[in-house]
């Protein structure tokens, strides 16, 4: 009886310390330097999407925010969890609203399915161009249906729209289920990280990647932040 | 005699200096590798890895096979998609388009949907149709076999053979009649999926979009003039209505043109094929037939759907129920 | 200083032939060790594809190659008009083929008294000749004027130097958009499938096919020769994928002389038909049957009033005679690497021909008259010119014959083929009764390869190796007994055949 409790107990604990203990790895992400100016995009020949618009976007390939964060960088785990393969069920959208891609860069699990959803009066077409993952072509007019698709490698993708050339936007397609993108002032959290040692790589479409190691050992939260070196051009 | 011996001095060493200078040229020029003739492609990287597992093709009833490929791909087609098939051919850096990279295996002309492997016979119909306006030759000189065999060759550059099965063909409806109100419904839709976006109002291929167009590895490219060609116009896929449909329901895949599966319905496609053809109006069809009794006029489209039926009324009431 | 710049200027050439030596072995050795196929001269140049594509084993075409030429030196891509060519292109390749070779054969020699050096007789002796030789050199530039307008000029040098238009034509095809009508006008090579003008051989008797030359010996029927470029007009028709051929030409009898210095009005007419069949794993298989019919001049008018006797008037051959050469002809692919191609022959020329008239106007048969015959008519030295109240001798015949031609190909790869050539003539009727039935009749033999080491994107390049027996009974030089002998010529031969 005793041993019997004892047991489940010991059980209990086990299981519960992996639910109980669950660190965080949380940072932001910095620049030094001076980014290259990002110019003001034309939507002139697009006018159902120039006048969403009051002043003209900016190309989005570096968004910096106050105090030199750095948004739209992929945070995510690239080694040390033993839940990699796990595909998060929650609904993840990419929604083209004014000629734009929101989110810049959208992070997903293998097989995770994604929603593409045209929240223009325009039609685009959504292409992706992968190396990796199968390439696909699809028009999507206004009012149509929102389209679901996954992909079943790890990749980065760039995605753009023929009929509007200025859309550029990525699919980042991830083998582990932690991954967070940096916004709102360069912030991101890697939360539910069980104790273990982890390699945290953050990746930016123009400045390259960067990793870090950090261990957790309960629930605490670890601080992680990223600086990358700012191009000229 | 002194003045000459500046002249002996001078022709001895031309005597000896131009052939020898001759022959080491001729050593360097031979001496290199052949493709240091040709001005390497900027972007040759490091060779992708050849998979060297045979493959088959099947077509009917002949079945290819890829090691009876090889040497007709090497006399036939290696000069333009390369020997590892990754269209770095000695050529390639001076055509437009491209020639194919089977290392991706993304092909234009299928009848399958984007995305998808095309089936053993898109490819041999490719090969026997070539592709107009480009430098892929009609190779309809080969017996079906060659053709099976080479379908089987250019498999072996893409892993996704191994995993992936080709796609289903889409079905093709039958082709409903063709009357002045299908191809008003085919215009209308060409304006709504804003089609004309990149092939222009006329088909021209001068849309607004149509300037900025690169294919997926960044080559310019324009898209379909309808108006070009007289009765011989055809387009990259084939030239039958059939083919048409194809085009816009797979989707040009590699090419901006995107599949219009998932946003129209088959008769509707029909429609708009028909519209198409009266695009290229330097051909004699049966929709320039059709579009020329009604005085070359393409009324304005009205959506003759009918209603849905109302309730029906107490079945008392005279009248009622309509 | 004076005399060692002389003595250097000596030394000189020594050492440079050891460089020379040296360079030159270094360079065959580089040259074979290279393996990849690139290639092309004009053609290729223009559209991106190797000259294997086109060509089994350049210059023999396949049947991507006979299709691309019978559309008019076109793809049908419809990028074939000049504008889609880079305005820099020049459609021109020049082909040079340097040799070695020795030739071996029996020549009429004179015996000489070793005492007193007086001539004594005549006798059949074998001579054996080496060296490094040019077999010659064609310029070849052809392609589209416009879409559907193409045009081909060669002109050729024999190893000479003397120059000629082998080829002059222009083409206009598809006419309607049909690939069944298109003509070609000029001076061109007849629609033969074993093309001679693209033959794969070099040595003097099996660079040409038999086939296409035989004449009977004494026979003075300049026209019938298949294998010669011909002055005429050509209608020629196929379906799209070329499996079905058809051709006829008229053409001038004059065997490709300029300046209508043959018949008055003397013509003839070559016509083919072929089909081709998918025969799955084996190939493609074509068979095909050709007929070149027509009439040639026999009497030329003369004109004695130069004093130099009757000279026989260039452009006034009447008299016009029959002849015909018909056969069959077929391409039979037997797997991917082995191919055979056969032509068969009955020719068969007036009597008249036969016994030697036709020839009176003295050509080169390849360019132009060499001299116009000033002896007394029918006189000694001068052909047979069949003037008025001529007649031809008791008993004489027409005289007719077969001829084969078996050519088979070994493509171990587009780089290397092997070939061989079996050739027989037979006459089956003399043009004078009582000849030896076998006097004339050939046997030819040849066996061979041709190796591209490489070729770039600009330029094609090729080692050869031939040997050709050729035989022929009883036209040798008379032997010491006064009896004529057999032509037994044998040609070893190896080259370079360079094309840019």
């Amino acid at each position: 009886m005793r041993t019997k409790q004892t047991l489940l107990a010991l059980l209990t604990l086990l299981v519960c310390s992996s639910l109980m203990f669950a660190g965080t790895v949380s940072g932001k992400v910095t620049f030094t330097g001076t980014p290259a100016h990002m110019k003001p995009i034309d939507m002139s020949k697009e006018p159902s999407c120039a006048k969403q618009h009051a002043t003209p976007i900016n190309v989005e390939t570096v968004v910096t925010g106050a105090n030199n964060a750095l948004d739209n960088v992929v945070v995510y785990v690239s080694s040390g969890a033993s839940d990699d393969g796990k595909v998060p069920t929650q609904a993840i959208t990419y929604t083209q609203k004014g000629c734009q891609y929101i989110p810049h860069v959208l992070a997903m699990h293998v097989d995770q399915e994604f929603q593409i959803i045209n929240a223009d009066q325009t039609s685009h077409n959504i292409h992706p161009l992968p190396k990796v993952n199968i390439e696909w072509n699809k028009s999507q007019p206004p009012g149509t249906a929102p389209i679901k698709e996954k992909y079943d490698k790890p990749e980065f993708i760039e995605v753009k729209c023929n009929i509007h050339p200025w859309m550029h936007g990525w699919f980042v397609v991830l083998k582990t289920s932690h991954f967070d993108v940096s916004k709102d002032g360069g912030d991101f959290k890697l939360p539910d990280l069980p104790p273990g040692k982890y390699t945290i790589t953050a990746w930016h479409e123009s400045y390259g990647t960067q990793t870090a190691d950090v261990t957790i050992t309960g629930n605490e939260t670890k601080e992680q932040n990223f600086t990358f070196k700012a191009k000229a051009y | 005699m002194n003045s000459l011996k500046p002249m002996r001095f001078i022709s001895a060493g031309l005597f000896t200096a131009i052939p020898c200078t001759a022959i080491l040229g001729l050593f360097l020029a031979i001496g290199s590798t052949p493709r240091a003739f040709a001005q390497e492609a900027p972007d040759v990287g490091p060779k992708p890895p050849v998979v060297v597992k045979p493959r088959e093709s099947h077509i009917g009833n002949i079945t290819g096979h890829s090691a009876d490929g090889k040497s007709d791909y090497r006399r036939y087609c290696a000069g333009c998609h390369g020997d590892y098939g990754d269209s770095n051919g000695e050529n390639a850096i001076w055509l437009d388009p491209k020639p194919r990279d089977f290392t991706i295996a993304t092909f234009k002309c299928r009848s399958t949907l984007t995305g998808t492997l095309p089936t053993d016979e898109d490819l041999f119909n490719t090969i026997g149709r070539g592709l107009t306006n480009s430098n892929m030759p009609v190779w309809n000189t080969f017996t079906k076999q060659q053709k099976a065999d080479l379908v089987a060759y250019i498999k072996i550059f893409s892993p996704r053979w191994e995993h992936e099965k080709a796609g289903t063909p889409i079905t093709i409806p039958a082709e409903p009649a063709v009357t002045i109100d299908s191809i008003s419904h085919g215009k209308a839709l060409f304006t709504k999926l804003e089609c004309w976006k990149c092939h222009g109002t006329h088909g021209e291929g001068d849309g607004p979009s149509a300037s900025t167009l690169t294919d997926s590895k960044d080559n310019p490219i324009r898209p379909y003039n309808f108006a070009l060609g007289k009765n011989d116009s055809r387009f990259k896929c084939g030239s039958t209505n059939q083919d048409i449909y194809k085009i816009f329901m797979t989707g040009v895949d590699g090419t901006p043109m995107p599949s219009f599966a998932d946003v129209i319905q088959p008769n509707d496609a029909w429609d708009l094929v028909h519209f198409l053809r009266t695009l290229q109006v330097n051909r004699h069809s049966k929709e320039n037939e059709v579009l020329s009794a009604a005085h070359g006029v393409i009324p304005p489209y009205v959506d003759k759907t009918p209603a849905p039926a109302a309730a029906p009324a107490d079945s008392k009431s005279p009248g009622g129920g309509q | 200083m004076r005399m060692w710049a002389q003595s250097h200027l000596w030394q000189k050439p020594q050492r440079l032939n050891s460089v020379l030596a040296v360079a030159f072995a270094l360079t065959i050795l580089i040259l074979g060790a290279s393996t990849s196929a690139n290639a092309l001269p004009a053609f290729a140049r223009k559209y991106g594809l190797r000259c294997s594509a086109c060509h089994e084993s350049w210059p023999a075409l396949n049947n991507f190659g006979l299709k691309f030429r019978d559309n008019g030196y076109q793809l049908m891509n419809d990028r074939d008009a000049p504008i889609w060519q880079n305005p820099g292109y020049w459609p021109v390749t020049f082909r040079i083929t340097p040799i070695w070779h020795r030739v071996s054969r029996l020549n009429q020699v004179d015996t000489y008294d070793s005492t007193t050096g007086a001539i004594t007789g005549s006798t059949a002796q074998r001579i054996n000749s080496t060296g490094f030789d040019l077999s010659g050199l064609d310029f070849h530039t052809g392609g589209t004027l416009e879409k559907n307008i193409s045009f081909y000029v060669l002109p050729s040098s024999d190893s000479t130097g003397a120059f000629h238009f082998e080829s002059v034509n222009a083409r206009i095809d598809n006419i309607g958009g049909s690939p069944w009508l298109n003509i070609r006008l000029g001076r061109f090579e007849l629609n033969n499938l074993l093309s001679e003008k693209r033959t794969l051989w070099l040595t003097a008797n099996g660079g040409i096919y038999q086939t296409y030359h035989f004449s009977p010996v004494g026979d003075g029927n300049i026209a019938g020769q298949m294998g010669a470029n011909q002055f005429g007009m050509e209608y020629m028709g196929h379906s799209v994928d070329d499996r079905t051929r058809i051709s006829a030409a008229l053409l001038s009898s004059n065997s490709g002389n300029v300046g209508l210095i043959m018949g008055a009005n003397s013509y003839s007419g070559f016509f083919t038909f072929d089909q081709a069949f998918d025969a799955g794993k084996l190939g493609t298989e074509r068979v095909g049957a050709y007929a070149f019919v027509g009439e040639a001049a026999t009497y030329y008018l003369t004109d004695s009033s130069g004093g130099a006797g009757a000279v026989p008037i260039p452009g006034s051959g009447i008299g016009n005679k029959g002849f015909s050469r018909v056969g069959f002809y077929g391409q039979f692919y037997l797997g991917p690497h082995f191919d055979l191609n056969v032509v068969t022959q009955h020719g068969s020329d007036n009597a008249w021909f036969g016994q030697g008239y036709g020839d009176a106007i003295a050509t080169d048969g390849d360019g132009g008259a060499t001299a116009t015959c000033s002896s007394p008519v029918n006189g000694p030295g001068c052909p047979p010119n069949n003037t008025p109240g001529t007649t031809l001798p008791v008993g004489s015949q027409a005289p007719t014959w077969n001829g084969y031609t078996f050519e088979a190909r070994y493509v171990y790869s587009p780089q290397l083929i092997f070939k061989a050539v079996y050739e027989a003539e037979r006459m089956s009727q003399q043009a004078t009764p009582g000849t030896p039935s076998n006097l004339g009749n050939i046997n030819n033999y040849s066996i061979g390869y041709r190796y591209n080491p490489y070729m770039t994107s600009r330029s094609g390049f090729a080692y050869f190796g031939e040997f050709n027996l050729f035989h022929q009974d009883l036209t040798g030089p008379i032997n010491s007994a006064g009896n004529p002998t057999n032509v037994n010529t044998s040609e070893l031969l190896f080259g370079i055949d360079f094309d840019f």
